[in-house]
Protein backbone atom coordinates (compact mmCIF):
# COMPACT_ATOMS: atom_id res chain seq x y z
CA UNK A 1 0.00 0.00 0.00
CA UNK A 2 1.30 3.66 -0.84
CA UNK A 3 -0.30 6.78 2.00
CA UNK A 4 -0.69 9.86 1.54
CA UNK A 5 -0.45 12.11 4.67
CA UNK A 6 -2.96 15.56 4.90
CA UNK A 7 -3.22 17.70 8.12
CA UNK A 8 -6.25 18.77 9.10
CA UNK A 9 -5.79 22.37 9.86
CA UNK A 10 -8.49 22.52 12.07
CA UNK A 11 -6.56 20.30 15.01
CA UNK A 12 -3.24 20.73 14.55
CA UNK A 13 -1.59 22.97 17.20
CA UNK A 14 1.64 22.46 15.50
CA UNK A 15 2.84 20.43 18.66
CA UNK A 16 5.96 19.58 16.64
CA UNK A 17 6.18 15.28 16.76
CA UNK A 18 5.74 14.71 13.31
CA UNK A 19 8.27 16.55 12.23
CA UNK A 20 10.32 14.77 15.35
CA UNK A 21 9.68 11.66 13.99
CA UNK A 22 9.55 12.29 9.90
CA UNK A 23 11.34 15.49 8.70
CA UNK A 24 11.73 14.49 5.94
CA UNK A 25 8.04 14.48 5.41
CA UNK A 26 6.62 16.94 7.80
CA UNK A 27 7.80 20.85 8.93
CA UNK A 28 6.09 22.35 11.56
CA UNK A 29 6.21 26.51 11.89
CA UNK A 30 2.86 28.26 12.99
CA UNK A 31 1.03 24.73 11.89
CA UNK A 32 2.35 21.57 10.45
CA UNK A 33 2.78 20.67 6.97
CA UNK A 34 3.62 17.68 4.60
CA UNK A 35 6.73 18.84 3.00
CA UNK A 36 7.83 15.49 0.86
CA UNK A 37 7.41 11.76 0.82
CA UNK A 38 8.85 9.29 3.20
CA UNK A 39 7.66 5.39 4.10
CA UNK A 40 4.75 4.23 5.24
CA UNK A 41 5.79 3.12 8.06
CA UNK A 42 7.37 6.62 9.24
CA UNK A 43 3.86 8.27 7.89
CA UNK A 44 1.87 5.86 10.42
CA UNK A 45 4.77 6.78 13.29
CA UNK A 46 4.26 10.36 12.56
CA UNK A 47 0.39 10.14 12.33
CA UNK A 48 0.31 7.96 15.50
CA UNK A 49 2.79 10.19 17.68
CA UNK A 50 0.28 13.85 16.66
CA UNK A 51 -1.26 14.17 20.16
CA UNK A 52 -4.23 15.77 18.61
CA UNK A 53 -4.54 13.18 15.98
CA UNK A 54 -4.36 15.42 13.29
CA UNK A 55 -2.86 13.91 10.71
CA UNK A 56 -5.20 11.55 8.44
CA UNK A 57 -3.86 8.67 5.98
CA UNK A 58 -5.54 7.69 2.72
CA UNK A 59 -4.95 4.88 0.51
CA UNK A 60 -2.97 6.75 -2.82
CA UNK A 61 -4.81 4.40 -4.95
CA UNK A 62 -8.26 4.12 -3.41
CA UNK A 63 -8.39 7.36 -2.04
CA UNK A 64 -10.07 5.53 1.42
CA UNK A 65 -9.25 6.87 4.78
CA UNK A 66 -6.92 4.22 6.35
CA UNK A 67 -6.14 3.62 10.12
CA UNK A 68 -3.06 4.72 11.08
CA UNK B 1 3.70 48.47 15.60
CA UNK B 2 6.49 46.96 17.07
CA UNK B 3 5.50 44.00 19.60
CA UNK B 4 7.30 43.56 23.28
CA UNK B 5 6.68 39.47 24.47
CA UNK B 6 7.72 39.45 28.24
CA UNK B 7 8.38 35.97 29.10
CA UNK B 8 9.90 33.32 25.76
CA UNK B 9 7.82 30.14 26.82
CA UNK B 10 5.38 28.34 24.13
CA UNK B 11 2.76 31.09 24.04
CA UNK B 12 5.31 33.84 23.38
CA UNK B 13 6.96 31.37 20.63
CA UNK B 14 3.79 30.32 18.74
CA UNK B 15 2.47 34.12 18.71
CA UNK B 16 5.68 34.92 16.60
CA UNK B 17 5.28 31.85 14.16
CA UNK B 18 2.23 32.67 13.69
CA UNK B 19 3.13 36.93 12.90
CA UNK B 20 5.93 35.35 10.66
CA UNK B 21 4.33 32.82 8.94
CA UNK B 22 1.56 35.47 7.88
CA UNK B 23 4.11 37.50 6.16
CA UNK B 24 4.16 40.23 8.82
CA UNK B 25 7.90 41.34 9.99
CA UNK B 26 7.09 43.81 12.85
CA UNK B 27 10.23 43.71 15.03
CA UNK B 28 9.77 41.58 18.53
CA UNK B 29 11.55 41.45 20.96
CA UNK B 30 11.40 39.00 23.72
CA UNK B 31 12.16 39.25 27.59
CA UNK B 32 12.61 36.43 29.68
CA UNK B 33 14.30 36.04 32.42
CA UNK B 34 15.51 32.21 31.79
CA UNK B 35 18.52 32.14 30.57
CA UNK B 36 18.08 30.06 27.04
CA UNK B 37 16.08 30.51 24.43
CA UNK B 38 12.61 28.71 24.06
CA UNK B 39 11.89 25.78 24.77
CA UNK B 40 8.80 23.31 24.80
CA UNK B 41 8.71 21.95 28.15
CA UNK B 42 6.37 18.45 27.73
CA UNK B 43 9.02 16.49 26.72
CA UNK B 44 11.19 17.65 30.33
CA UNK B 45 8.70 15.07 32.14
CA UNK B 46 8.52 12.03 29.24
CA UNK B 47 11.55 11.75 26.89
CA UNK B 48 13.86 14.04 29.11
CA UNK B 49 13.68 12.23 31.94
CA UNK B 50 15.05 8.82 30.12
CA UNK B 51 17.53 10.53 27.71
CA UNK B 52 19.53 13.91 26.77
CA UNK B 53 17.05 15.87 24.89
CA UNK B 54 16.96 19.20 23.12
CA UNK B 55 14.29 21.24 23.61
CA UNK B 56 14.52 24.67 21.94
CA UNK B 57 11.70 25.56 19.29
CA UNK B 58 13.89 26.81 16.95
CA UNK B 59 18.06 26.98 16.85
CA UNK B 60 19.70 30.31 18.03
CA UNK B 61 20.12 31.76 14.56
CA UNK B 62 16.24 31.37 13.72
CA UNK B 63 15.72 34.84 15.70
CA UNK B 64 17.91 36.75 13.77
CA UNK B 65 17.02 35.56 11.03
CA UNK B 66 13.40 36.48 11.74
CA UNK B 67 13.74 39.86 12.96
CA UNK B 68 13.14 38.89 16.87
CA UNK B 69 15.18 39.93 19.93
CA UNK B 70 15.86 37.59 22.58
CA UNK B 71 16.78 39.14 25.57
CA UNK B 72 17.35 36.23 28.03
CA UNK B 73 18.22 36.17 31.53
CA UNK B 74 16.12 39.46 32.00
CA UNK B 75 13.19 39.87 33.93
CA UNK B 76 10.66 42.21 33.93
CA UNK B 77 9.83 44.34 37.09
CA UNK B 78 6.58 46.27 36.39
CA UNK B 79 4.04 47.49 33.90
CA UNK B 80 3.27 51.06 33.38
CA UNK B 81 0.26 50.70 30.74
CA UNK B 82 0.08 55.27 31.13
CA UNK B 83 3.23 55.27 29.98
CA UNK B 84 3.03 51.94 27.41
CA UNK B 85 6.18 50.87 29.08
CA UNK B 86 7.55 47.64 30.84
CA UNK B 87 10.39 47.93 33.17
CA UNK B 88 13.09 45.32 33.71
CA UNK B 89 14.58 44.13 37.10
CA UNK B 90 17.84 46.01 35.89
CA UNK B 91 15.74 49.62 35.97
CA UNK B 92 15.89 49.67 32.47
CA UNK B 93 12.87 50.53 30.68
CA UNK B 94 11.66 48.89 27.34
CA UNK B 95 8.47 51.14 25.28
CA UNK B 96 6.01 48.96 23.57
CA UNK B 97 3.18 49.41 20.91
CA UNK B 98 1.73 45.93 22.09
CA UNK B 99 2.23 43.83 24.72
CA UNK B 100 2.21 39.77 24.89
CA UNK B 101 2.03 39.08 28.67
CA UNK B 102 3.62 35.09 29.09
CA UNK B 103 5.58 34.86 31.77
CA UNK B 104 3.68 31.67 32.42
CA UNK B 105 3.12 29.88 36.00
CA UNK B 106 5.71 28.97 38.75
CA UNK B 107 5.36 25.10 40.33
CA UNK B 108 4.30 25.13 43.64
CA UNK B 109 6.85 23.99 46.20
CA UNK B 110 6.14 21.86 49.51
CA UNK B 111 6.67 24.27 52.17
CA UNK B 112 9.33 22.95 54.82
CA UNK B 113 10.90 20.50 52.24
CA UNK B 114 13.80 22.83 50.58
CA UNK B 115 15.48 19.74 49.20
CA UNK B 116 12.00 18.80 47.22
CA UNK B 117 12.62 19.47 43.58
CA UNK B 118 10.03 20.96 41.14
CA UNK B 119 9.53 19.74 37.38
CA UNK B 120 9.03 23.06 35.58
CA UNK B 121 11.87 24.62 33.22
CA UNK B 122 14.74 22.35 31.85
CA UNK B 123 17.15 22.62 34.68
CA UNK B 124 14.28 20.83 36.82
CA UNK B 125 14.18 18.12 35.01
CA UNK B 126 18.40 17.66 34.51
CA UNK B 127 18.20 18.02 38.18
CA UNK B 128 15.59 15.28 38.15
CA UNK B 129 17.42 13.22 35.85
CA UNK B 130 20.48 13.30 37.71
CA UNK B 131 18.56 11.90 40.81
CA UNK B 132 17.00 9.23 38.37
CA UNK B 133 20.50 8.36 37.64
CA UNK B 134 21.28 8.49 41.01
CA UNK B 135 18.80 5.69 41.47
CA UNK B 136 16.07 5.60 44.43
CA UNK B 137 14.15 5.69 45.96
CA UNK B 138 12.25 8.57 44.20
CA UNK B 139 8.96 10.08 46.55
CA UNK B 140 6.76 11.88 44.23
CA UNK B 141 4.50 14.20 46.18
CA UNK B 142 1.07 15.31 43.78
CA UNK B 143 -0.20 12.64 41.36
CA UNK B 144 -1.34 15.31 38.91
CA UNK B 145 0.35 14.83 35.07
CA UNK B 146 3.92 16.27 35.81
CA UNK B 147 4.07 13.54 39.26
CA UNK B 148 2.33 10.83 37.83
CA UNK B 149 4.47 10.92 34.49
CA UNK B 150 8.10 11.22 36.24
CA UNK B 151 6.34 8.10 38.30
CA UNK B 152 6.42 6.27 35.06
CA UNK B 153 9.57 7.63 33.95
CA UNK B 154 11.27 6.53 36.82
CA UNK B 155 9.82 3.06 36.35
CA UNK B 156 11.58 3.00 32.85
CA UNK B 157 14.76 3.06 34.49
CA UNK B 158 14.17 0.87 37.52
CA UNK B 159 13.94 3.26 40.01
CA UNK B 160 11.79 2.69 43.12
CA UNK B 161 9.09 5.17 43.45
CA UNK B 162 6.19 6.22 45.44
CA UNK B 163 3.33 8.79 44.60
CA UNK B 164 1.61 10.43 47.57
CA UNK B 165 -1.61 12.22 46.74
CA UNK B 166 -3.92 14.02 49.78
CA UNK B 167 -7.04 13.10 47.02
CA UNK B 168 -8.51 9.46 46.83
CA UNK B 169 -7.36 9.28 43.59
CA UNK B 170 -4.74 10.15 41.13
CA UNK B 171 -5.75 13.48 38.87
CA UNK B 172 -8.54 13.89 40.83
CA UNK B 173 -9.15 17.53 39.84
CA UNK B 174 -9.91 16.58 36.20
CA UNK B 175 -10.97 13.24 36.12
CA UNK B 176 -13.37 11.01 37.63
CA UNK B 177 -13.42 7.90 39.89
CA UNK B 178 -13.62 5.50 37.06
CA UNK B 179 -10.86 6.81 35.49
CA UNK B 180 -8.86 7.46 38.67
CA UNK B 181 -9.32 3.73 39.97
CA UNK B 182 -7.72 3.08 36.27
CA UNK B 183 -5.28 5.61 36.67
CA UNK B 184 -4.07 3.53 40.05
CA UNK B 185 -4.50 -0.20 38.69
CA UNK B 186 -2.11 1.07 35.28
CA UNK B 187 0.71 2.53 37.63
CA UNK B 188 0.42 -0.15 40.31
CA UNK B 189 1.00 -3.23 37.54
CA UNK B 190 3.60 -1.07 36.50
CA UNK B 191 5.49 -0.80 39.76
CA UNK B 192 4.73 2.41 41.39
CA UNK B 193 3.37 2.75 44.41
CA UNK B 194 0.55 4.75 44.89
CA UNK B 195 -0.55 5.89 48.25
CA UNK B 196 -3.89 8.12 47.81
CA UNK B 197 -6.06 9.96 50.86
CA UNK B 198 -2.97 10.92 53.02
CA UNK B 199 -0.40 13.84 53.30
CA UNK B 200 3.12 13.82 53.70
CA UNK B 201 4.16 15.16 57.56
CA UNK B 202 7.68 15.34 57.66
CA UNK B 203 10.74 14.92 56.05
CA UNK B 204 13.54 12.25 57.77
CA UNK B 205 15.77 12.87 55.60
CA UNK B 206 16.21 9.51 53.29
CA UNK B 207 12.19 9.42 53.92
CA UNK B 208 9.15 11.08 54.45
CA UNK B 209 6.95 10.38 57.33
CA UNK B 210 3.19 10.13 56.12
CA UNK B 211 -0.08 11.73 58.18
CA UNK B 212 -0.52 8.44 59.10
CA UNK B 213 2.75 7.19 60.92
CA UNK B 214 4.12 5.39 57.45
CA UNK B 215 7.28 6.09 55.85
CA UNK B 216 8.47 5.82 51.84
CA UNK B 217 12.17 5.59 51.40
CA UNK B 218 13.09 9.04 49.64
CA UNK B 219 16.26 9.54 48.28
CA UNK B 220 15.01 12.13 46.08
CA UNK B 221 11.57 14.16 46.69
CA UNK B 222 9.67 15.85 43.19
CA UNK B 223 6.64 17.71 44.16
CA UNK B 224 4.21 18.00 41.52
CA UNK B 225 1.50 20.25 43.92
CA UNK B 226 0.47 22.16 40.64
CA UNK B 227 1.34 25.73 39.24
CA UNK B 228 0.55 29.32 39.95
CA UNK B 229 0.63 32.64 37.51
CA UNK B 230 3.91 33.77 37.49
CA UNK B 231 2.54 37.64 37.59
CA UNK B 232 3.81 38.71 40.72
CA UNK B 233 5.27 41.81 38.26
CA UNK B 234 1.85 42.98 37.37
CA UNK B 235 0.96 44.35 40.56
CA UNK B 236 0.03 48.21 40.30
CA UNK B 237 -0.54 47.74 36.59
CA UNK B 238 -4.24 47.06 36.76
CA UNK B 239 -3.95 43.68 36.05
CA UNK B 240 -4.59 40.83 38.53
CA UNK B 241 -1.60 39.58 39.53
CA UNK B 242 -2.93 36.23 40.72
CA UNK B 243 -3.71 35.71 36.54
CA UNK B 244 -4.58 37.81 34.19
CA UNK B 245 -8.21 37.55 32.60
CA UNK B 246 -8.33 37.59 29.00
CA UNK B 247 -11.10 37.42 26.41
CA UNK B 248 -10.90 34.75 23.28
CA UNK B 249 -7.97 36.81 21.26
CA UNK B 250 -6.02 37.78 24.40
CA UNK B 251 -7.26 41.01 24.80
CA UNK B 252 -6.91 42.21 28.59
CA UNK B 253 -8.71 45.42 29.52
CA UNK B 254 -5.38 47.74 28.88
CA UNK B 255 -4.86 49.10 25.59
CA UNK B 256 -2.41 47.10 23.17
CA UNK B 257 -2.03 44.52 25.97
CA UNK B 258 -2.45 41.20 25.74
CA UNK B 259 -1.98 37.48 27.60
CA UNK B 260 -1.52 34.04 27.02
CA UNK B 261 -0.92 30.84 28.53
CA UNK B 262 -0.26 30.00 31.82
CA UNK B 263 -0.06 33.27 33.04
CA UNK B 264 -3.85 33.94 31.97
CA UNK B 265 -4.39 30.38 34.47
CA UNK B 266 -5.10 28.56 31.30
CA UNK B 267 -3.06 25.36 32.28
CA UNK B 268 -2.27 22.80 29.70
CA UNK B 269 0.03 23.05 26.80
CA UNK B 270 -2.76 23.12 23.84
CA UNK B 271 -4.28 26.67 25.71
CA UNK B 272 -0.75 28.07 25.40
CA UNK B 273 -0.33 27.02 21.73
CA UNK B 274 -4.10 28.50 20.88
CA UNK B 275 -3.59 31.64 23.13
CA UNK B 276 -1.09 32.60 21.49
CA UNK B 277 -1.97 32.19 18.00
CA UNK B 278 -4.78 34.16 19.07
CA UNK B 279 -2.89 37.20 19.73
CA UNK B 280 -1.08 37.05 16.45
CA UNK B 281 -4.20 36.83 14.97
CA UNK B 282 -5.78 39.43 16.65
CA UNK B 283 -2.31 41.98 15.49
CA UNK B 284 -2.87 40.73 12.47
CA UNK B 285 -6.43 42.19 12.70
CA UNK B 286 -8.41 38.49 11.57
CA UNK B 287 -11.52 38.23 13.31
CA UNK B 288 -11.83 36.41 16.55
CA UNK B 289 -12.05 32.50 16.70
CA UNK B 290 -14.27 30.93 18.97
CA UNK B 291 -11.76 28.54 20.90
CA UNK B 292 -12.20 24.83 20.70
CA UNK B 293 -12.92 22.57 23.78
CA UNK B 294 -9.85 22.36 25.96
CA UNK B 295 -7.97 19.31 25.44
CA UNK B 296 -4.47 17.06 27.15
CA UNK B 297 -2.92 14.38 26.75
CA UNK B 298 -0.16 12.40 28.65
CA UNK B 299 2.22 9.62 28.01
CA UNK B 300 2.58 6.86 30.89
CA UNK B 301 3.90 3.65 30.49
CA UNK B 302 3.41 3.85 27.05
CA UNK B 303 -0.22 4.10 26.75
CA UNK B 304 -1.51 7.53 25.37
CA UNK B 305 -4.07 9.15 27.39
CA UNK B 306 -6.17 12.42 25.53
CA UNK B 307 -8.83 13.57 26.90
CA UNK B 308 -10.61 16.22 24.58
CA UNK B 309 -14.06 18.42 26.68
CA UNK B 310 -13.93 19.28 30.45
CA UNK B 311 -14.74 16.33 32.18
CA UNK B 312 -14.64 17.87 35.92
CA UNK B 313 -17.77 16.62 37.67
CA UNK B 314 -19.26 14.33 34.77
CA UNK B 315 -20.73 10.90 34.63
CA UNK B 316 -18.46 8.31 32.92
CA UNK B 317 -19.13 5.99 30.70
CA UNK B 318 -17.23 3.16 28.98
CA UNK B 319 -18.07 2.99 25.63
CA UNK B 320 -15.59 1.24 24.05
CA UNK B 321 -13.20 -1.13 25.44
CA UNK B 322 -12.47 -1.77 29.01
CA UNK B 323 -11.11 -0.54 32.11
CA UNK B 324 -9.29 -3.49 32.87
CA UNK B 325 -7.26 -3.19 29.39
CA UNK B 326 -4.56 -0.27 28.39
CA UNK B 327 -7.56 0.46 25.27
CA UNK B 328 -10.57 2.28 26.27
CA UNK B 329 -13.31 5.21 25.59
CA UNK B 330 -14.48 7.02 28.36
CA UNK B 331 -17.80 9.31 27.68
CA UNK B 332 -18.14 12.20 30.12
CA UNK B 333 -21.66 13.17 30.38
CA UNK B 334 -22.91 16.29 32.53
CA UNK B 335 -26.69 17.54 32.01
CA UNK B 336 -27.47 15.27 29.02
CA UNK B 337 -24.82 16.98 26.93
CA UNK B 338 -21.19 14.84 25.84
CA UNK B 339 -19.10 17.07 28.26
CA UNK B 340 -15.86 15.05 27.14
CA UNK B 341 -14.24 12.18 26.10
CA UNK B 342 -10.97 10.44 27.52
CA UNK B 343 -8.89 7.91 25.52
CA UNK B 344 -6.15 5.41 26.69
CA UNK B 345 -4.55 3.54 23.72
CA UNK B 346 -6.37 4.62 20.92
CA UNK B 347 -5.96 5.45 17.40
CA UNK B 348 -5.65 9.16 16.04
CA UNK B 349 -8.97 8.24 14.12
CA UNK B 350 -10.51 7.45 17.59
CA UNK B 351 -9.68 11.61 18.50
CA UNK B 352 -11.23 12.99 15.94
CA UNK B 353 -14.59 10.57 16.37
CA UNK B 354 -14.24 11.69 20.08
CA UNK B 355 -14.03 15.58 19.13
CA UNK B 356 -17.21 14.99 17.02
CA UNK B 357 -19.22 13.69 19.52
CA UNK B 358 -18.65 16.47 22.05
CA UNK B 359 -21.77 18.68 22.27
CA UNK B 360 -20.98 22.76 21.68
CA UNK B 361 -20.32 23.83 24.49
CA UNK B 362 -22.83 26.85 25.22
CA UNK B 363 -19.91 30.42 25.28
CA UNK B 364 -23.01 33.01 25.33
CA UNK B 365 -23.24 33.18 29.14
CA UNK B 366 -18.68 33.48 28.95
CA UNK B 367 -18.88 35.97 26.30
CA UNK B 368 -21.11 37.75 28.29
CA UNK B 369 -18.68 38.02 31.55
Amino acid sequence: MSLIARIEDDLCLAHGDCEAVAPEAFRVDDVARVVGETTDERLRAAARACPAGAIVLYDADTGEEVEA
Amino acid sequence: MELLIVGGGLAAQRCIEVLRAAGDDRPVTVVCDEPVRPYDRPPLSKEGLLDTIEPSFRPEEWYADHGVELRLGAAARSLEPARRTVTLAGGERLRYDALLIATGARARTLPGMPRAQVLRDRFDGERLRAALLDGGPLAVVGAGLIGLEAAAAARRVGVEVTVIEAAPRPLAGILGPRAGAWLTALHRAEGVVLRTGVTVARDLGDALELADGTRVGAAHVLAGIGVAPAAEWLAGSGLDPAGVAVDEAGRTGLPGVYAAGDVTGSGHWEAAARGGGAVAGALLGRPDRAPGPPSFWSDQHGVRLQCVGDPRGAAEHVVLGDLASRSFELDHTLGGRTAAVLLAGRPPSALRAARARLDPIDTSTRRAA
